[in-house]
């Protein structure tokens, strides 16, 4: 029963009369804090939600828990405030991913042309995506600040306003300013997965246009975009995600407002269960973000292998 | 060709505004006084440049207390719970998560590929999403309030990610070192740590920084697991200043440059591994 390859630095080996039985099971010993930790604080979780969802709970009355079955799902489906939050956070993360990928490439294509100062640009990348979500939130309401922000004292001098402004109590404006503050944050993370990207595509294949004398933007088209689908799309997987469960910067910039106008599922979900305390309808929210999570990775995976047999 | 030189210049200052000019907004209102930040236009360079708002986390003048009061007085305590919370969230990412991650470079174990799918899928759950049941097991386990708990819950949240990071740093490094150790008579364990760990040392390196910087930034759970100021951390502090109407516009950016300066340290550091770490993740996960 000795594997010779498979295993040869496995705990015993040195010693031929250990049981071979805690040898095999080696592997699982070292998996199990993880997956014990995974199972108590995600799998669990994930359950107990979908548990209490079914009920009608509330932190009012944590001694009550009647069994409502599938009720807070049609409450949920049919009411104003949640198709109002869903076509909000539909706008929301479309916008932000959008803005994220365009703002993300164009970074990168520019990163990756050879000339001086590009290290230092290329470090520079690094500094919004370190700054923690509720700081970048304070970063963008100092600048939006009807007193102080320096949006409205650049507009001013620019002659394009004749006084301060206070822009987040303007519905439409409040969530494209979150969609912009939420963007600049996460735009690092695009150009640097699109740059190593850029960088993996063999220069032979530009070398072979060069001499074409091809015009660059069918270079780009031809080469460097095809090139780029994959990462793209990966991209956009992980910020779709992102932005479906963003909440940092609403809290802070908006609170959800004016009105519902930068409410969005996240946000809908914390205000139900933590300030209105209805628990059971708040984690139905929370499983449906759940599910839409799930959807649009499995949506964009489609995609995804669709492309890959066409190549 | 010079046309396009200027044009690219051109571009890569306006890509260099764009990633500086916000935070280098908020670091100008963090040097000036309240009546200069208030100044309009305002002052792009300053006038009288000051260091008070940061003195005042130290030892608040009478206004500076009144002005920032609870959040002013719990930032000490605050950042201090960020670093015990990041650290042993690093800590604790660096140890379960090598062992695990040893486990897919190193053994072949039934159910390896099932195992680190189900670590991917855990990843992807969003912490909006098991906030709820989260919190309910907290109070159960009487640890609301408790920075454990802290502890606890962003160690899952970054335990996915370290171990699909370590795994394929551990697959990279050759088999050949080992077998010279165990060929010197070293058994398992000797090998593991005179040989395997050193090699090892950049990328567990790297894992603890991923962690650490991903805790700092928590926000949404020490939000609903701390509720007094004062047991709580660093970003729930700056929430509380920042939708406060009263708060002074120098001592909220002060509070917002003190908590970037961590980040931004390891940020450039590890610069490398981080953008190492980021891709290697992102073509496979």
């Amino acid at each position: 029963m000795t594997t010779m390859q498979a295993e040869p630095l496995a705990l015993a080996s040195g010693q031929p009369g250990q049981p071979s039985i805690w040898r095999r099971l080696f592997p699982y010993w070292l998996n199990l804090p993880s997956v014990l930790v995974l199972l108590g604080l995600v799998a669990y979780p994930v359950g107990l939600s979908f548990w209490i969802s079914l009920h009608a709970m509330s932190f009012r009355r944590p001694k009550r828990f009647p069994f409502v079955g599938l009720d807070n799902y049609i409450n949920a489906v049919t009411s104003p405030e949640f198709l109002s939050a869903l076509v909000v956070t539909l706008k929301f993360s479309v916008a932000a991913v959008a803005l994220i990928v365009l703002m993300g490439l164009a970074l990168a294509l520019l990163l990756n042309v050879p000339m001086r100062g590009r290290g230092m640009l290329r470090a520079l990348v690094l500094v919004p995506w370190a700054i923690p979500p509720i700081v970048n939130a304070t970063l963008w309401q100092l600048i939006f600040d009807p007193h102080v922000g320096a949006f409205n004292g650049l507009l001013l001098q620019l002659g394009l306003i004749d006084k301060y402004q206070a822009w987040l109590v303007d519905p439409n404006l409040a969530l494209l300013i979150v969609v912009f503050a939420h963007a600049w944050n996460h735009v690092p993370l695009a150009t640097i997965i699109l740059l190593a990207a850029l960088q993996a595509i063999p220069r032979e294949l530009y070398e072979a246009a060069l001499i074409d004398r091809t015009s660059r933007w069918r270079v780009f088209r031809a080469i460097t975009l095809p090139w780029l689908l994959r990462p793209i799309l990966i991209v956009m997987i992980l910020q779709t995600m992102g932005a479906l469960r963003a909440f940092d910067l609403f809290y802070v910039l908006t609170g959800g407002g004016p009105g519902n106008s930068t409410t969005t599922l996240a946000w809908l979900t914390y205000q139900t269960s933590f300030v209105y305390l209805d628990v059971g309808k708040g984690s139905t929210y929370s499983y449906i973000i759940m599910g839409l999570t799930l959807v649009v990775a499995l949506f964009y995976l489609r995609g995804f292998y669709k492309r890959g047999d066409v190549e | 060709m010079k046309v396009r030189t200027v044009f690219l210049a051109v571009l890569m200052i306006l890509a260099a505004i764009y990633l500086l000019a916000p935070v280098v907004w908020m670091f100008l209102l963090s040097i000036i006084t309240q009546s200069e930040a208030l100044s309009v236009p305002p002052h792009w360079i300053p006038h009288a440049p000051t260091l008070e708002n940061y003195a005042a986390f130290f030892n608040p003048t009478e206004r500076q207390a009144t002005m920032g009061a609870d959040a002013i007085a719990n930032m000490p305590h605050a950042m201090l719970n960020s670093v015990i919370v990041g650290l042993s969230v690093a800590v604790a990412n660096v140890v379960l998560g090598s062992m695990a991650a040893y486990s897919f470079a190193r053994l072949q174990f039934k159910g390896s590929g099932v195992l680190m799918m189900a670590y991917l899928v855990s990843r992807m759950v969003p912490a909006v999403g098991i906030m709820i049941p989260l919190y309910v097991v907290m109070q159960r386990l009487g640890l609301l309030n408790n920075i454990f708990s802290l502890i606890l819950v962003e160690t899952t949240e970054t335990l996915p990610f370290s171990i699909w990071l370590l795994a394929s740093y551990f697959r990279t490094i050759p088999r050949d070192l080992e077998e010279a150790a165990r060929i010197d008579r070293c058994n398992w364990l000797q090998a593991m740590i005179k040989v395997f760990l050193p090699v090892a040392t950049p990328c567990l390196v790297a894992t603890g920084v991923f962690g650490f910087m991903s805790s700092w930034g928590s926000f949404l759970y020490p939000l609903l697991f701390t509720s007094g100021l004062g047991n709580t951390t660093m970003p729930v502090i700056i929430s509380n200043f920042a939708t406060d109407i009263n708060a002074d516009y120098g001592l909220l950016a002060t509070s917002g440059v003190l908590a970037v300066i961590p980040p931004f340290i390891l940020a450039f550091w590890f610069q490398r591994w981080i953008v190492g770490g980021f891709t290697s993740g992102a073509v496979k996960g």
